[in-house]
């Protein structure tokens, strides 16, 4: 499992040839992109909600300091508690501190990738406390020591005889004959497991989809339930988020409601949305309720060419119509955000010589900001990281050569017309059957195409004779 | 410096240009009668609709929904709950949570049509952790609370008083799709969703 986002080209060779990936990514392209497809012609005028969620979106970025303020005022006065963490270090040291307050030993968790991204899970075991993942996908992955391989399918990559073959060695107290054969079998063993999980926890820790600044409250979206159950049963609720999940207020959080889920699943609605604003209280011990404010690296994208991806509300459907993500999966990018939204923010809040190949590995074209519900241009800011890599001398010393040498040749016309008509010809030669098979030096590149060959003049000289 | 200033002085050392207030929007108007349109779309989240005459039906309701889940008569109802008047001479009435393979009956606070979408607000008699427990809940819809949508809700709520600490809003049983991107019913909160709409 690659772990490290520079190993991503032979990661995603690796990929290309893994056999159990195939089937998963050929469902995986068609269940999201049909199901987004009928949800956003449901709903009608789906742009004008494209529209207006960009410019909520835009408003909190540009106001993340006003807005994080009155955050943190409303949450105080419903009982709450606000932490700011500038780094990964600070947001794990805030959560051990509020636990080790509280005495809590054991945790559950809700689906979080802001946790993914301060490895919060090893930090907490690393202190003795016990962190029990609760959605099916992630709780899947936990046991089998992977990291999620997608933002809202952290499992997909799984085939249900993986999964039956991990409960059965990780259950160990259940009957080792018994039948797993069929998913909702599998389905009804996570929850039976989980739910004694539940009722022993002494915290519950959840991301936040959204936080409304007005009302003090965090808002999550789950089809399980899951969520709702770590936010519920123990005596504390800690939830973990980025700064720029941020918005003024419930109105506004209506709106990307219904872009949301559209987006994502296609689903009018997830089954379950939770507004949570303040203590649960429903035990008079349950008195516990934090917000902790993760920048780690966030801040220093406002204001830059890549401030835009801070709009991002973590559908995914960027992911789940990116032709590079459907060949290779989540796992082979070696990070915790993948396709075009990983190519957009990890070079930005992670380094450009760490993730500098997500943003080189992109077709540009384009679907990723057509279906953005919030429409980040996100090819636009790929080419920006890509700029920034060949300004820093980090891109490949051959790619640099090659366009240093075109460079030459395109502002010099006679010679490059020269070039062309030299090169057109000698094309001709290699040529058969219409096509050049091979070249010497280029073996990757003709190992699985084809260029067609030229016919002996270039462009210009055919215009010039024609005209 | 502490984490708060060092994140604020960092926001505010970048800040260049501010994009200004969005323009209002409104989703497009929900069609038709609220409560067939509510009832229509949470039915197509294979959830149990039924529609009653009133109160008084729906102790029947609730026999005939255990009876038809094979499951004991047996329902629990939060104490402090408006509904604790309610009799039901044909089924055990626990006050205690239930427990995963129990069943629980509500109020729902607001039936949002927009989506098929039940709302509950969380206070005494109405805990919000009773619509995750169950593995089947029953959620009684009062004619008065049918809203065309979430808007609508958080006016009302913010007229009472604001937020409650928990506000849940629920389409549907629990399910999940994280095995081979099946849809399977029943992950963590309740594998069977049964609402009685109420005519008056």
């Amino acid at each position: 499992m690659n772990q490290d986002p520079r190993q991503f080209p032979k990661a995603a060779r690796e990929a290309l040839n893994d056999p159990l990936l195939r089937p998963a990514l050929t469902r995986m392209k068609m269940n999201f992109a049909a199901r987004r497809a009928h949800g956003v012609h449901a709903y009608g005028d789906f742009e004008t909600l494209r529209v207006a969620g960009r410019d909520i979106r835009d408003y909190s970025v540009t106001h993340l300091d006003e807005l994080l303020e009155t955050l943190e005022a409303s949450v105080n006065a419903r009982g709450g508690k606000v932490h700011w963490a500038a780094t990964a270090e600070d947001a794990r040291q805030a959560v051990l501190a509020i636990l080790r307050e509280t005495d809590a030993k054991t945790v559950t968790k809700g689906k979080s990738m802001v946790t993914e991204e301060i490895q919060l899970n090893p930090f907490l075991e690393a202190n003795g406390i016990v962190p029990v993942e609760t959605d099916l996908g992630e709780y899947i992955v936990q046991l089998r020591h992977e990291p999620p391989s997608h933002i809202i399918a952290p499992a997909f990559h799984l085939t249900k005889e993986q999964v039956a073959d991990t409960f059965r060695l990780e259950h160990t107290k259940l009957d080792p004959n018994r039948s797993l054969v069929e998913r909702n079998t599998l389905v009804q063993e996570a929850r039976a497991v989980l739910r004694a999980k539940f009722e022993a926890a002494d915290a519950g820790i959840t991301g936040a989809n959204f936080l409304a600044a007005a009302e003090g409250a965090a808002i999550i979206v789950t089809n399980e339930g899951n969520g709702d159950l770590t936010r519920l049963l123990p005596r504390t609720h800690i939830v973990v988020t980025g700064i720029e999940k941020v918005v003024r207020d419930m109105n506004d959080v209506s709106i990307l409601l219904r872009l949301l889920p559209r987006s994502a699943t296609g689903q009018a609605i997830s089954t379950y949305v939770s507004i949570m604003a303040g203590p649960v209280g429903e035990r008079a011990e349950q008195r516990g309720f934090h917000i902790v404010l993760v920048d780690n690296g966030r801040s220093k994208l406002i204001g830059t060419e890549a401030q835009d991806v801070l709009r991002c509300i973590r559908c995914s459907a960027c992911i789940n119509h990116c032709p590079i993500y459907g060949a290779i999966g989540g796992h082979a990018y070696g990070a915790v955000y993948m396709g075009p939204l990983g190519a957009a923010l990890n070079p930005g809040v992670m380094g450009v010589a760490e993730t500098g190949h997500h943003a080189n590995a992109s077709t540009f074209c384009g679907r990723c900001a057509e279906v953005c519900p919030v429409m980040i241009p996100l090819p636009k800011i790929m080419r920006h990281w890509r700029a920034v890599e060949h300004a820093q001398g980090l891109a490949p010393k051959s790619l640099t050569f090659g366009l240093a040498l075109w460079a030459f040749a395109a502002k010099r016309p006679r010679l490059y017309r020269l070039g062309a008509s030299l090169l057109a010809r000698a094309l001709k030669l290699f040529g058969r059957d219409g096509a050049v098979h091979a070249l010497p030096l280029m073996q990757g590149w003709f190992a699985v195409r084809d260029f067609p060959a030229p016919q002996g003049k270039t462009f210009q000289e055919q215009w010039q004779a024609r005209r | 410096m502490s984490g708060r200033e060092t994140i604020l002085a960092a926001i505010r050392a970048r800040k260049l240009k501010q994009a200004p207030l969005p323009g209002p929007y409104k989703a497009p108007a929900v069609a038709g009668d609220l409560a067939q349109t509510f009832a229509k779309k949470l039915a197509a989240q294979q959830t149990d609709v039924r529609v009653l005459g009133s109160m008084a039906d729906v102790p029947d309701a609730i026999a005939d929904i255990l009876r038809g889940r094979n499951m004991a008569a047996t329902i629990h109802i939060p104490p402090d709950s408006e509904l604790a008047l309610l009799e039901l001479p044909n089924v055990e009435v626990r006050r205690e949570p239930p427990g995963q393979f129990d069943a629980a009956v509500t109020f729902a606070s607001f039936a949002i049509a927009e989506t098929g979408t039940l709302a509950y607000a969380a206070g005494n008699g109405n805990p919000a952790s009773w619509h995750f427990r169950p593995v089947l809940e029953v959620a009684i819809v009062r004619p008065g609370a049918i809203v065309a949508e979430l808007e609508d809700v958080l006016t009302d709520l913010r007229a009472k008083g604001g937020l409650p600490s928990t506000l849940n809003l629920v389409s549907g049983p629990s399910r999940t799709g994280d095995i081979e991107q099946t849809m399977e019913l029943g992950a963590h909160g309740p594998k069977s969703l049964a609402v009685l709409v109420l005519k008056s």
